[in-house]
This record gives C-alpha cells, sequence and structure tokens, in this order.
C-alpha cells in the first residue's frame, strides 16, 4: 500500500465514551484511522485496542484537552505515528447544570476551559498539520442549546454557541488553504451528557421531537463523516443541526 | 532532514511556489514582509507549518522573536543545532 492509499486519519477528542465513542466508533467503520483521547481510559477504548480489527488504526492517549500541553502533546503523537491529520473533531466537552445566579466559579472554568480553550488548543496544533499538506477537515460539536438556549445550562450554551463562531471564523480564515471548517449541533443523544435532564424533561423533549425519539452517536456521526468526506470541498462556515427536527 | 542553508531555502522555495508568489533569488538579506516575499499572517502560518513539519521546529512560533527575513530563520536552525 502506498503513502497515498493509506486510509485516512481522524483524531476525534474525548471518545472514550457518549457520543465521543459513537464517533470513534463510526470512524473505525468507516476505515479511518483514529486517534482519540480522554482524561482517562475506559472498557470501551481497552476493547478497541484489543481488537485484532482494527489493529494499528486506533490509537488512544490519556489526555486533558483543557491542558495545553496535553492538547498539543496529544495532536503531535497523532501526526507522528501516521504523517497525516485529514479530520479533527473537537468532541470533548461538558455539561455542568446551574442557574446562573447559583453558578459556581470552579464549574464555570470547568466548562470554558475544556469547551472553548480546549477547542482551540487542539485545533490550533491541528490546523499546522493541515495548513502544511493544504488539506483538512474539521468538525467541531456544538449544540442546538448553543442556537435557541435552555434554561439552568447558559454558560454550557454560551461555549456552545462561541463555538459555531470559532467555525465560520476559521472557515474564512482556512478555506483557501483547502480545509473545511463546519460545526455539527446534535440536539438531546441518549449519552450520559444528557444524564442531567430529569425524566419528565426527556418526555416533554422526545414528545416535541418531529421524529420521535432522542438521537443516537451514529445520527450524529452519519452528518460528520458527511462533512468531512474528502469529496466535500465547498461546505464549509455551517452549524448542520442534528435533532430529529426538535428546532425546525 | 538536517536545516542547513539549503534545505531551508529548499522548503521557502517550495512554499512560494505553492502559493504562487514570485521572486528572484532568495539572499539572507531578503525581507519576509513588505516589499520582499510580501508574506501576509496566514502565509507567515503557512511557511511556519512547513517549517515544522520539515524540521520538527519552526522560528515562528518557538515563542521567540519573530524572524524578518530568510537569514532569521536560517539563523533560528543554526543556533539550535549549536545549542
Amino acid at each position: 500500500m502506498t503513502a497515498a492509499e493509506q486510509p485516512r486519519v481522524a483524531l476525534i477528542t474525548g471518545g472514550s465514551k457518549g457520543l465521543g465513542a459513537g464517533l470513534v466508533d463510526a470512524f473505525l467503520d468507516a476505515g479511518y484511522r483514529v486517534a482519540t483521547c480522554s482524561r482517562s481510559k475506559t472498557d470501551t477504548v481497552r476493547a478497541w485496542e484489543e481488537d485484532p480489527r482494527i489493529d494499528g488504526r486506533f490509537h488512544f492517549m490519556a489526555a486533558d484537552v483543557s491542558d495545553r500541553d496535553d492538547a498539543e502533546r496529544f495532536v503531535k503523537d497523532a501526526a507522528g505515528r501516521w504523517g497525516q491529520i485529514d479530520v479533527l473533531v473537537n468532541n470533548a466537552g461538558v455539561a455542568r447544570e446551574g442557574v446562573i445566579a447559583l453558578f459556581g466559579d470552579d464549574a464555570l472554568d470547568q466548562v470554558v476551559d475544556l469547551n472553548i480553550k480546549g477547542t482551540v488548543y487542539v485545533t490550533r496544533a491541528a490546523s499546522r498539520v493541515m495548513l502544511a499538506k493544504r488539506s483538512g477537515s474539521i468538525v467541531n460539536i456544538s449544540s442546538i442549546v448553543g442556537l435557541s438556549g435552555y434554561r439552568g445550562l447558559s454558560v454550557y450554551a454560551a461555549t456552545k454557541a462561541a463555538l459555531d463562531g470559532f467555525t465560520r471564523s476559521l472557515a474564512r480564515e482556512l478555506g483557501s488553504r483547502g480545509i473545511t471548517v463546519n460545526s455539527v449541533a446534535p440536539g438531546y443523544l441518549r449519552t450520559e451528557m444528557s444524564h442531567g435532564l430529569d425524566p419528565q424533561q426527556m418526555v416533554q423533549i422526545t414528545r416535541r421531537t418531529p421524529m420521535g425519539r432522542l438521537g443516537e452517536p451514529q445520527d450524529v456521526a452519519r452528518a460528520i463523516l458527511f462533512l468531512t468526506d474528502p469529496t466535500n470541498r465547498y461546505i464549509t462556515g455551517q452549524v448542520l443541526v442534528v435533532d430529529g427536527g426538535l428546532t425546525c | 532532514m538536517g536545516a542547513d542553508q539549503s534545505t531551508v531555502r529548499a522548503v521557502i522555495t517550495q512554499f512560494l511556489a505553492r502559493a504562487e508568489k514570485s521572486h528572484d533569488e532568495l539572499t539572507d538579506e531578503t525581507p519576509l514582509f513588505g516589499d520582499g516575499l510580501g508574506l501576509d499572517s496566514l502565509e507567515a502560518a503557512e511557511l511556519s507549518a512547513m517549517l515544522e513539519d520539515e524540521f520538527g521546529s519552526d522560528p515562528f512560533s518557538a515563542g521567540g522573536e519573530m524572524p524578518d527575513t530568510v537569514g532569521d530563520i536560517q539563523a533560528f536552525y543554526e543556533a539550535a543545532s549549536t545549542a
């Protein structure tokens, strides 16, 4: 297999559980080499590491991307290992629930540091690899709450809206170098991130969703694979909502 | 690849070619910006990334003084090799 025929490389932050794990699965199924990171290793990660079917196509690094050095180490390790980064999915994020009047400083720092600064750290490092190759696709995982808001999630919503602004600016900045940048804004997913919602809220959300169910990671993965497909050289700077029609 | 004068200039020449920027001859005194190579900020970032990709480090993102000339880039690698 020549270098040109090597599988494409995707970096997915926060891929050890929830939506991120679903994205890692989807990119592995699509034949990519996938590097992911999270603060600690999960059983899901151990299963990938021991799976002979993806031998040499999966790499995990324990890293907290809200830490600048960790974020750069994660990107440089993957680029050094495989020599290229074709896709970056900035998935790592955290939601802390609470009304703003009582929102604690530690929670504020945690949400801003991971959701915004962590995304910027990883993107800055990965964009250098993509610039050198004049090619790449970046997807930032935002959220419909960044578009419509949600009571008790104001700080989380603010960070997700910030990512959409980051997406649009980067699309303008990097488009001339063959790099696309988009956001994917999931609705309410059946993952751990939605567990902060109480059962009544979940029922209400499901009832209001035209497709009649919560989202699955695979629903989001399909949108990301579409946006990062090498034949997509024209869709950039967009926020693609994947919410079963909830906000339509 | 070692960052000697010819290889550093080869990377700069490669960058100029793909950026479709023409320049007669590179000397140590050739300015990177303005009336020299006329790099804008994104072009400087791109050259920085290409240099890092080739040599593992680059003078634009190393945190020191930003290079102004082709010779400044060469001097960065010479200093690194003697450190």
